[in-house]
């Protein structure tokens, strides 16, 4: 990669590493050398296992798949920061141009006792399917598709619900939180069902059932800091906690769930 | 018929609504429970008594300004309000009950922040533009001090308990002027109430607004208003009752 705009960095890479759930992690630091603006920080960390293969080492081991900020599996916290220093962007889509010639990078994985880690930067984040399994989703008959105009959305809405349902599931708000809260990723599902008809009729089952869940997961509390907000890379916003809280609470005093 | 209606009588066995034998649920308080178990409720809970002890702040301040005004109206009033002491049995009773739960829920809820994460970053960083370590993350700190000084203030002045303070009883005609200003000559006590208020100050720049969030309101419309309210009433409460511990004292001697 010579690209005329590009230049080489030489970085300090200080790595949380951690062989297995039950052993004991601890920060490792690394040299790479000639990393190319033009990489994203996660080509930077395959640059680095190949060295530590080269070496005969254990490569670092972290969580990745689409690479174009779409997935939501990849997301380490890049010093201090869920997803590094940009808004609305995932660790792939993170360029190595945000960085200078010389940093020290510290990468750490998501901390939350929710989130048990796996191994180095991977974490568990099994307890969010359980939250969606216990509530997010609808259900529909199946067989033959509708007639389209049967069910009308306007449009506002449908860009409400379509906001909200931007959620990747990535768990950057859990890591950003100071009480590792899930309140950002559940309000997202609510508000994204209890705006369409579609989602109407498991409406009060739904927040119930999530919020039980979320709460027997062991994620913490909302203290309405609004670091969930800043780290999400779908840019949900925090009015849809307020939303859950409505919801949660319109659930509890007027259905019969 | 469907998978709605399939769910919907599968779930007569579901863990969720599965009927509970207990006192609980014989008295039809399961949804009570949830109130204060559920994480959410506890926000709720917490939310609403907060602002209604705000409301309580509002008519304290409204009454100790009067010390500005005088002697004899300050007196005038206490007495009057001493006067009514089966509705101000009714509204302490109230007041207990507000503070009991928000400091119950401050403990619940701090305790499952502590536990969601029991390791903590080597490195960490804010991503909200312009914020500093605020009162939102010292709620449970400033509340703590705010309780000791409350309980203070109460031994002081609603039990009339402090050793070493000259009391005149409370069917004293003059009694609530001469008990606060004895309280507040002790330059001990003033630098402590001081403290104790602009403490309350700090816990109310985030109590106030976030309280609305908690209990479901935030939109765009009004949030940003809320927020600036919560700044200015903050300040208010803070200033109103610092002012009263840095300048009566002097003013009446």
């Amino acid at each position: 990669m010579n690209h005329a705009s590009s230049t080489n960095l030489n970085l300090t890479l200080k790595i949380w590493r951690q062989a297995g759930p039950q052993q004991v992690g601890g920060l490792k630091t690394y040299e790479v050398e000639g990393i190319s603006t033009d990489m994203s920080f996660l080509e930077m960390l395959d640059v680095l296992n190949q060295q530590l293969i080269a070496k005969g080492e254990e490569p670092v081991a972290f969580d990745h798949d689409c690479r174009e900020g779409i997935c939501g599996t990849c997301g380490v916290v890049i010093n201090g920061q869920a997803h590094g220093p940009d808004r609305g962007t995932t660790t792939c889509q993170l360029h190595m141009r945000r960085f200078q010639n010389g940093d020290t990078i510290v990468i750490e994985p998501w901390l939350a006792k929710a989130f048990p880690i796996v191994r180095d930067l991977v974490v568990d984040r099994s307890a969010f399917d359980r939250i969606i399994q216990s509530g997010g989703y609808v259900s529909v008959n199946t067989g033959n598709a509708p007639e389209a105009n049967t069910t009308l959305v306007p449009h506002h809405v449908q860009q409400d619900a379509m906001r909200a349902a931007a959620c990747i599931g990535c768990g950057a708000c859990v890591a950003s939180c100071k009480n590792a809260s899930a309140m950002l990723f559940v309000s997202a599902k609510v508000s994204h069902l209890a705006s369409i008809p579609q989602g109407q009729s498991e409406r009060s089952r739904r927040v119930l059932n999530m919020v039980a869940t979320m709460d027997a997961e062991h994620f913490g509390n909302c203290t309405n800091t609004g670091e969930c907000e800043a780290a999400c890379p779908a840019k949900i916003e925090l009015t849809n906690i307020a939303k859950l809280n409505r919801e949660y609470m319109t659930a509890l005093m007027y259905s019969k769930e | 018929m469907n998978a709605v209606a399939a769910a919907r009588s599968d779930n007569v066995t579901d863990s969720s609504t599965q009927s509970r034998t207990g006192l609980i649920d014989r008295l039809g308080l399961g949804w009570f429970f949830r109130l204060l178990s559920s994480s959410i409720g506890q926000k709720f809970v917490m939310g609403v008594t907060g602002l209604l002890l705000c409301g309580f702040l509002v008519a304290h301040l409204a009454g100790n300004m009067l010390l500005f005004v005088g002697e004899k109206s300050f007196n005038e009033y206490a007495h009057a309000l001493h006067a009514q002491w089966e509705l101000l049995a009714i509204a302490e009773a109230g007041l207990l009950l507000l503070f009991l739960a928000h400091i119950y829920l401050a403990f619940a809820t701090t305790i499952g922040n502590l536990k969601a994460r029991t390791n903590t970053y080597t490195l960490r960083q804010t991503k909200v533009p312009g914020r500093i370590i605020g009162a939102n993350s010292w709620m449970f700190i400033s509340g703590s001090v705010v309780l000791g000084f409350v309980i203070l203030h109460l031994i002081d002045l609603r039990f009339a308990l402090r050793s070493g303070i000259d009391y005149l009883v409370e069917s004293d005609p003059g009694a609530p002027f001469h008990n606060t200003v004895a309280v507040l000559s002790n330059p001990l006590s003033r630098v402590i109430y001081f403290v104790g208020v602009i403490v309350l100050g700090v816990h109310l720049s985030h109590g106030f607004s976030s309280a609305f969030q908690s209990v479901g309101f935030n939109h765009p419309k009004y949030t940003p208003m809320i927020k600036i309210l919560g700044k200015i009433f903050a300040v208010v409460i803070a200033v109103g009752f610092a002012s009263i511990v840095v300048f009566v004292p002097g003013m009446w001697k």
